[in-house]
C-alpha cells in the first residue's frame, strides 16, 4: 500500500473544514471495507486519507412516524441488521443485511461508506432508491439529494469538493406498500450477479397497483431504474403474465457487463427473473398488509 | 508524501498497548508483526478467507482489512487471548475433542468467529452458526465438525453439559 | 467393528489429535512465523508475457535504491534445472532465456523491508520480445504449434497406450454401448496458507525452513542446486497449513531465490507469496478433456471401457507423467471390468504449470466414467445405485487377492458394503417417492463410488523408517521423516507407538522433520504416510519395546517374551500380579544400554519395489492397498437461475481398511475432501485468457463455505486389508474423488441435463437447461 497522509477529525464540523481545505486525491475513510481491498491492491491510492471513523455523532439509527428513519452515516452494517426498529419498520433493510457479505465485513463497514463506494453491484443503493430513500450531504452548506441522482457513473457518486455524506433518511412506508429485495447469490453473501430491490403500493379495494419503484443492480454503471417495467406495471392488477411482460422489458433495457460470474445474455435474463421475484414478493407483502 | 507516525492505543488481550504506527499499517500487521501475535494468519488479502478474524469490542472483523489506527480506544482480543490461561475455552475444547482441526490454519479465525457469536448469543442455532462462520474459509477439515463443535461448546456454556 | 475395536487400548479409538491444542490457541508456527534476527525480506519480480524471450535484465536502477540488498537473475544459477525424474527436468528456478507461462519469475530481490523488494521488483528493467504461444493442449498437439521446449521436438509431454482384453468385441456384443466427452477444469490447491520460506547458511550449511509437505524433495533438489552434499543441506518443517500436491511438495521459485539471496547477502531470507502469486502462478490441478465409451449388458453389467484422455500439463513437466498413469491406472476399480483401453497425451502448453493433487489423476475420469455410467443407467431404465452395487468388485475372502485385467491386486475391496450402507443413510429407496420439485427449486440426488490406492510406489525410493526414542524419564519421542500436512499423521504415528509400548498418548511426542536428524522419507503424497511410517512406527516401537522388556526380564529373571507392556507396566503374562513400573523399567535399559537413552528403528520397505511397466503398458500394482468410497448427497437447482447448491442431506461409506482414528478418518472424509469434491463439482474453475489466470483470488474464484457443507451421515466399512499395517489403506482420497461426481449426477437427477464440463455453475446449468427445452420443442 502506498503512503498517504492521515487525519482523523472528531467532528462533521472538523472535517468539513479539514475536506474543504486539502488538495490532491482525498479519499474518505469510514469502515474501509471496500476501500482497503483496492488499496492494497494498489487500485487506488489516494494522497490524502480522512478517516471519519471516530465521529460517534454519526454512529445512529432513528425513526419517527413522520420522519421514517434516518441512519448515520457510520451505523455499521451489523448496526443496520440487528436494529429492532429496522426488523419492525423496514425488514427489507434486515434482510438485505443478512446476504450483505459476510459477519466480518458488517461488524466494520458502514452504510456511508457502502452508499458513497458507487458500485453498481451494490445492495444497499438500489434499496434505498427503491424506498425513495435521500441522502444529507454536508459541505459549505447542506445538501439533501435523492438517492436515485446520486449515482452518477461506475464508483463516481455526486459528492463535490468538501463534501460528506452524513446522513441516508428513509420515508415512511406509505400504506398498502411492499418492499422487497432479491438477488442472484451463488453463495449466500455473494455480490449479487444480478439483483433487484422492488417497492409496489396496490389499492386495498381494486387490487390495482398504483405505484412501482424497482431498482436493478449490477446490470450497468450505475444502480438501474427500471423505468420501464415499472410503467407497465402501474395502474393495472399484477398477474404472472404481467410480471413476466416487466422482466422482459427490463432484460432488453439493462446494460449488463460481461465478467467471469456471468455472460450478458444471462445477465439479461437474470434481470427478468429478479425483477419478477423481487415485485412478486413485494407484491404478496403489499397485499398482506391490506 | 509525509508518513507521519500516529499514536495508537488500544487494549489487546485485555492489556493496554501504546504504539506509533504508520497510518497505512492494517490491523494485522501490528498484531504479527509488533507485538509478535502470530496465531492471527496473513492469507487471502481480499478479505475472503476470514483466518485474520480477531473480536473488537466483543465482534468478529478481519484484521486484514482494518487499519490499526482506527482501532485507538478499542478493546481487540485474538486467538491468544482466548483461553484462560491453560485452561482451554470451551470453544477450543470442542473443537479439540471434536476432531474440527486438521491443518489449523483457519482455526483461529474459526475460534474468534464463534467467541463472538457465542458472546452475543448463548443459544444458537445451527443456522445462527453458519451465519457466523460464513465469512471464515477452510480447505481440508470442513466445516461440519467446526459446527457441531460450536454446538457443543454452546451446551456447555449453557451449563448444560 | 467392536470385535476390532477392543483389540486394541489406543488404535481405532477417537482420541484428539496431538497438534490441535497448540493449532486451537494459535500457538503453531507456520513458515510465516518464523523470523530471524537480521532478516530480509524477498520478492519476486515476474514477466508478463506467457511465451517470451528475455533479451535482457538490467538490475541497477534497482540497486541503487537504498535498503536493496542483493539481486539475482535467472543465470545466477548456473544452469541448473530440476524435474521429478532426470528425463523431465525441464524447469530452471526463474527463467533465464525464455519465460513460458504469465508470470514466471525472472529474477528476485532482497531487502530489508517488504515494501523496498517490491518498489525494487518495479525498478528491474526487462526486455522481452514476445513469441506466439498456445494455450489450448489439442492445439498444442499439431505439427507447427509454437514449441514450448524446442529441444523437444513436439509439444506432448507424455502418451500411454495400453490395452487390456478386447474392447472391441465387448463393444460389439454389448447391449448398448455410449461415448460421451468430459472436461475438468484447471483448479487451485486451495490451501489458503501462501507457500513461505525463511533460509539462511550457517557453518556452511544451507538451512530451509519452508511449508513443504515433502520436505525431502526439497532437500535433494536443493542439494543439487547449490551443489551440496546433503549433509549440508538442513530443510525443517514448519506446522504446515495443507498442501494436496504441487507446490507445497515441490520446489517453485521462491524456494531457491530465497536460498540463493540469502547466500549472496549472507543474511537470512524470507519470502512469503501473497495469494496472488499462488493462483497465477503455483501449481494447479490440471484441466483434462476425456472421451469415456463404455458398453454394458442388458441388466447393466460393464462390458468395456476406453478412454481418450488429452490434458493440459502448462509450460513444465512436473508430475504429469505421474498424473496421467493415475488417470487411468485403476479405471479397472472399483468395478469388475474385463476389457479397457486407454489412449492418454499430457501437452505442454503456455499456462501456469500443471500437478499433482488429492485424488491424483483419478478424478478426471471418475467424472467421465459416472457421467457415461448415468446416463446408461437412465436408458437402461436401471436405478444408478444399484448398477453400481452390482458392478462392485467382491471383498475377496481373508487370505484372497482378487486381480484386476491389468494387474492390480486388491486385497480388500468393501466398495459395495459403502454404496448400500451411503444408500441406507440417505434413505435412497424413499427418496425416489418424494416431491422434487417446489417453485422453481428442483431437487435430485446422485451417486458415486471410488477406489484409490494407498501406499504409492511409482519409483524405486518408496520406503520409509522412524525411530522411537525412549528417554530416561520414561517420555517417548516419534521421529519420522514422513510429514503431517494436516492429515492427522502425526497423532496416527503417536498412537501407534503408544499401543506398542502401552502407554498413554501423554507419554508421546512427536517433532516435526528436520533433515538434520529424521530419516528420509519421500513425502507426503499418493496416500503413503500412515501406510508406509505407521509400519515403520510400529517396527520402531516394537524394537524399543524388546530393549526395555529385555532388561526388565533380566532383573526379574525372566525370558523376555514372557513379558509384555499395558498401562505403564512390564508384566508377565501368565502372572499379571507379576510386574515392574515402566520407569524402573526405562531406567534399567538406558543405564544398562546403548547410553542412556533407548532407540529402536524400524523401516517399512513395502514401497520398494516399483511396478516397472506401469506407466508404459499399465500393468500392474503401484499401491500397496486400494481404499474405497462411495457417497450421495443431494442438490436443489434453481431452474430459472441455474443456482445448485448442496443441501445437508447426504451420505458417504469410507472402507480405510481400518480406521485407526474414526474421528479423524470422518473429518477427512465429510470435511476436507468432501467439500473438495464438490467444490470441483460446483463451484472451482480457474477462468483463463491467453495464459492470463482471470480469478486470481478467492472472491472471484468460488470455494465452498459453510453454507454450501453437506452434512453427511458417515459409514465406516471395515475390511481389514492384509497389506496395511493394522490393516489401513488410504482414507480422503476416494473421497475426494467420488464428491464431483456424485453432484453433478444428483443436477442429471434433478433436471436431466448432465453436465459434461464442470463446475457446474448456474450460468452452464442455465444454459443446458435452456438447450434441453429447445430440443423438447423441436
Amino acid at each position: 500500500m502506498k503512503d498517504f497522509n492521515y487525519s482523523a477529525p472528531k467532528t462533521v464540523k472538523e472535517a468539513i473544514s479539514l475536506l474543504g481545505s486539502l488538495q490532491g486525491e482525498v479519499k474518505v475513510l469510514c469502515g474501509g471495507q471496500s476501500m482497503l481491498v483496492l488499496m492494497k491492491q494498489g487500485m487506488l491510492a489516494p494522497e490524502h486519507i480522512v478517516d471519519i471513523k471516530g465521529i460517534s455523532e454519526l454512529d445512529y439509527i432513528r425513526f419517527s412516524e413522520e420522519k421514517g428513519l434516518t441512519i448515520g452515516a457510520l451505523a455499521t452494517h451489523g448496526a443496520v441488521e440487528k436494529s429492532p426498529i429496522v426488523k419492525e419498520k423496514y425488514p427489507v433493510l434486515a434482510e438485505m443485511e443478512d446476504n450483505l457479505a459476510v459477519v466480518q465485513t458488517r461488524t466494520w463497514g458502514t452504510i456511508g461508506g457502502n452508499v458513497c463506494h458507487g458500485d453498481p453491484a451494490a445492495d444497499p443503493p438500489a434499496v434505498f432508491i427503491a424506498l425513495s430513500s435521500k441522502y444529507k450531504l454536508m459541505g459549505k452548506k447542506e445538501r439533501i439529494v435523492n438517492a436515485e441522482d446520486f449515482y452518477k457513473d461506475l464508483l463516481e457518486v455526486d459528492l463535490e469538493h468538501g463534501e460528506l455524506l452524513v446522513e441516508v433518511q428513509v420515508p415512511p412506508m406509505p400504506a398498502n406498500s411492499g418492499v422487497a429485495q432479491e438477488k442472484l447469490m451463488v453463495q449466500k453473501g455473494d455480490m449479487g450477479i444480478v439483483g433487484a430491490a422492488a417497492f409496489v403500493t396496490v389499492n386495498p379495494s381494486t387490487g390495482i397497483c398504483e405505484d412501482a419503484r424497482i431498482v436493478l443492480t449490477n446490470v450497468a454503471s450505475i444502480p438501474f431504474r427500471a423505468k420501464g417495467s415499472e410503467k407497465v406495471l402501474i395502474g393495472k392488477k399484477i398477474d404472472e403474465k404481467l410480471l413476466e411482460e416487466a422482466g422482459q422489458i427490463a432484460s432488453e433495457e439493462v446494460d449488463p457487463p460481461a465478467d467471469t460470474h456471468g455472460s450478458e445474455e444471462y445477465r439479461r435474463d437474470m434481470a427478468r427473473v429478479f425483477l419478477k421475484r423481487a415485485t412478486a414478493k413485494a407484491l404478496q407483502r403489499a397485499q398482506q398488509k391490506n | 508524501m509525509s508518513n507521519k507516525l500516529i499514536d495508537l492505543k488500544f487494549k489487546v488481550n485485555g492489556k493496554e498497548v501504546e504504539l506509533k504506527v504508520n497510518p497505512k499499517t492494517l490491523l494485522l500487521e501490528v498484531l504479527r508483526e509488533e507485538l509478535k501475535l502470530t496465531g492471527t494468519r496473513q492469507s487471502c488479502e481480499v478479505s475472503a478467507c476470514g483466518a485474520c478474524t480477531v473480536n473488537i469490542d466483543g465482534k468478529a472483523a478481519r484484521a486484514c482489512s482494518i487499519l490499526a489506527v482506527q482501532l485507538n480506544g478499542h478493546e481487540v482480543v485474538t486467538i491468544e487471548g482466548v483461553a484462560d490461561g491453560k485452561t482451554l475455552h470451551p470453544i477450543q475444547e470442542k473443537m479439540v475433542s471434536h476432531g474440527a482441526i486438521e491443518c489449523g490454519w483457519c482455526t483461529s479465525g474459526m475460534v474468534m468467529s464463534a467467541r463472538a457469536l457465542l458472546l452475543e448469543n448463548l443459544k444458537p442455532t445451527r443456522d445462527d452458526i453458519k451465519k457466523a462462520l460464513q465469512g471464515n474459509l477452510c480447505a481440508d477439515s470442513g466445516y461440519v465438525k467446526y459446527v457441531e463443535a460450536i454446538e457443543m461448546a454452546a451446551e456447555v456454556m449453557q451449563g448444560n453439559k | 467393528m467392536e470385535e476390532i475395536k477392543n483389540k486394541y487400548s489406543i488404535l481405532g479409538k477417537r482420541i484428539p489429535r496431538v497438534d490441535a491444542p497448540l493449532k486451537v490457541q494459535g500457538q503453531a508456527k507456520y513458515a510465516a512465523d518464523y523470523e530471524m534476527a537480521g532478516m530480509l525480506w524477498g520478492k519476486i519480480k515476474r514477466a508478463p508475457y506467457a511465451h517470451a524471450i528475455i533479451k535482457s535484465i538490467d538490475t541497477s536502477k534497482a540497486e541503487m535504491l537504498p535498503g536493496v540488498k542483493g539481486i539475482v537473475t535467472g543465470k545466477d544459477f548456473g544452469g541448473f534445472k530440476w524435474g521429478w525424474q532426470g528425463y523431465t527436468r525441464d524447469e530452471t528456478p526463474l527463467a533465464v532465456d525464455r519465460v513460458k507461462y504469465m508470470y514466471e519469475g525472472v529474477a528476485a530481490v532482497a531487502a530489508i523491508d517488504k515494501d523496498i523488494a517490491e518498489e525494487a521488483c518495479d525498478l528491474i528493467d526487462v526486455e522481452y520480445e514476445e513469441l506466439p504461444a498456445v494455450f489450448d493442449p489439442f492445439e498444442a498437439m499439431k505439427e507447427g504449434a509454437p514449441l514450448l521446449h524446442p529441444e523437444r521436438k513436439t509439444n506432448i509431454l507424455v502418451e500411454y497406450h495400453w490395452d487390456f482384453g478386447n474392447v472391441d468385441k465387448a463393444f460389439d456384443e454389448s447391449y448398448l454401448v455410449m461415448e460421451e466427452t468430459f472436461q475438468t477444469p484447471k483448479s487451485a490447491k486451495g490451501y489458503l496458507e501462501p507457500p513461505s520460506v525463511l533460509a539462511w547458511w550457517e557453518h556452511d550449511t544451507l538451512h530451509y525452513v519452508g511449508a513443504k509437505g515433502s520436505p525431502y524433495m526439497i532437500w535433494r533438489i536443493l542439494g543439487r542446486a547449490f551443489d551440496l552434499p546433503l549433509s549440508k543441506v538442513r530443510v525443517i518443517s514448519p506446522i504446515i497449513g495443507c498442501d494436496f500436491g504441487g507446490t507445497k511438495n515441490d520446489g517453485h521459485a521462491l524456494d531457491f531465490s530465497a536460498c540463493l539471496l540469502a547466500k549472496k547477502t549472507g543474511r537470512p531470507v524470507k519470502i512469503v507469496y501473497s495469494q496472488w502469486e499462488e493462483l497465477t502462478t503455483c501449481l494447479r490441478r490440471h484441466s483434462m478433456a476425456v472421451r469415456c465409451k463404455m458398453g454394458m449388458t442388458r441388466d447393466g453389467y460393464l462390458t468395456g471401457l476406453y478412454t481418450n484422455c488429452v490434458a493440459d500439463g502448462g509450460a513444465y513437466a512436473r508430475m504429469s507423467v505421474v498424473s496421467m498413469y493415475l488417470a487411468n491406472g485403476f479405471n479397472t476399480v472399483p468395478y469388475k471390468l474385463e476389457n479397457f483401453r486407454t489412449d492418454t497425451w499430457c501437452v505442454y502448453t503456455n499456462n501456469p504449470i500443471a500437478a499433482a493433487m488429492r485424488g491424483h489423476g483419478r478424478y478426471h475420469t471418475q467424472y467421465a466414467m459416472d457421467g457415461v455410467m448415468d446416463m446408461m443407467a437412465k436408458k437402461l431404465g436401471i436405478d444408478p445405485l444399484e448398477l453400481r452395487i452390482k458392478n462392485s468388485i467382491p471383498n475377496p475372502k481373508p487370505g484372497e487377492t482378487y486381480y484386476t485385467v491389468n494387474q492390480v491386486r486388491i486385497g480388500s475391496c468393501g466398495v459395495k458394503e459403502c454404496l448400500e450402507k451411503s444408500g441406507e443413510l440417505f434413505g435412497w429407496d424413499g427418496y425416489k417417492k418424494e416431491n422434487k420439485v417446489d417453485g422453481p427449486i428442483a431437487r435430485g440426488a446422485g451417486v458415486s463410488a471410488s477406489g484409490f490406492l494407498s501406499g504409492a510406489r511409482l519409483t524405486g525410493h518408496n520406503s520409509c523408517s522412524a525411530v522411537v526414542r525412549i528417554n530416561e524419564d520414561g517420555a517417548v519421542n516419534v521421529l519420522t521423516g514422513a510429514t503431517d500436512v494436516g492429515m492427522g499423521s502425526d497423532t496416527a504415528m503417536c498412537m501407534i507407538a503408544a499401543e506398542v509400548l502401552g502407554l498413554d498418548m501423554s507419554d508421546m511426542e512427536i517433532k516435526r522433520v528436520d533433515t538434520a536428524y529424521t530419516y528420509p522419507d519421500p513425502g507426503s503424497y499418493g496416500s503413503r504416510v500412515t501406510i508406509y511410517a505407521g509400519e515403520a512406527t510400529m517396527h520402531a516401537a516394537e524394537e524399543a519395546k524388546q530393549q526395555i522388556l529385555s532388561a526388565a526380564a533380566k532383573e526379574m529373571d525372566v525370558a523376555p517374551d514372557e513379558l509384555d507392556i499395558k498401562n505403564r507396566r512390564i508384566f508377565m503374562k501368565s502372572d499379571e500380579t507379576r510386574f515392574m513400573p515402566w520407569l524402573q523399567a526405562v531406567r534399567l535399559a538406558c543405564y544398562q544400554g546403548n547410553g542412556n537413552v533407548i532407540v529402536g528403528k524400524g523401516v517399512s520397505r513395502r514401497g520398494v519395489k516399483p511396478a516397472v511397466q506401469a506407466f508404459e503398458k499399465g500393468i500392474g500394482d503401484t499401491g500397496t492397498n486400494y481404499g474405497f468410497a462411495a457417497q450421495i448427497n443431494e442438490v436443489e437447482v434453481d431452474l430459472e437461475t441455474g443456482v445448485a447448491r448442496c443441501t445437508e442431506r447426504s451420505s458417504m461409506g469410507d472402507d480405510c481398511g481400518f480406521p485407526l482414528n474414526p474421528t479423524i478418518v470422518e473429518t477427512q472424509g465429510i470435511g476436507g475432501s468432501y467439500h473438495q469434491g464438490i467444490a470441483c463439482g460446483l463451484y472451482e474453475e480457474f477462468i483463463m485468457e491467453n495464459g492470463n489466470t482471470l480469478n486470481p483470488n478467492f472472491v472471484d474464484y468460488k470455494r465452498p463455505r459453510v453454507y454450501e457443507a453437506p452434512f453427511p451421515k458417515f459409514h465406516h466399512a471395515i475390511t481389514q486389508d492384509p497389506f496395511g499395517p493394522y490393516g489401513v489403506k488410504e482414507c480422503s482420497e476416494a473421497t475426494t474423488s467420488t464428491g464431483a461426481p456424485a453432484v453433478i449426477s444428483a443436477i442429471y437427477d434433478a433436471t436431466g441435463v448432465m453436465i459434461k464440463n464442470m463446475p457446474a455453475t448456474p450460468e452452464k446449468i442455465w444454459r443446458a437447461l435452456k438447450e434441453k427445452k429447445a430440443q423438447e420443442n423441436k
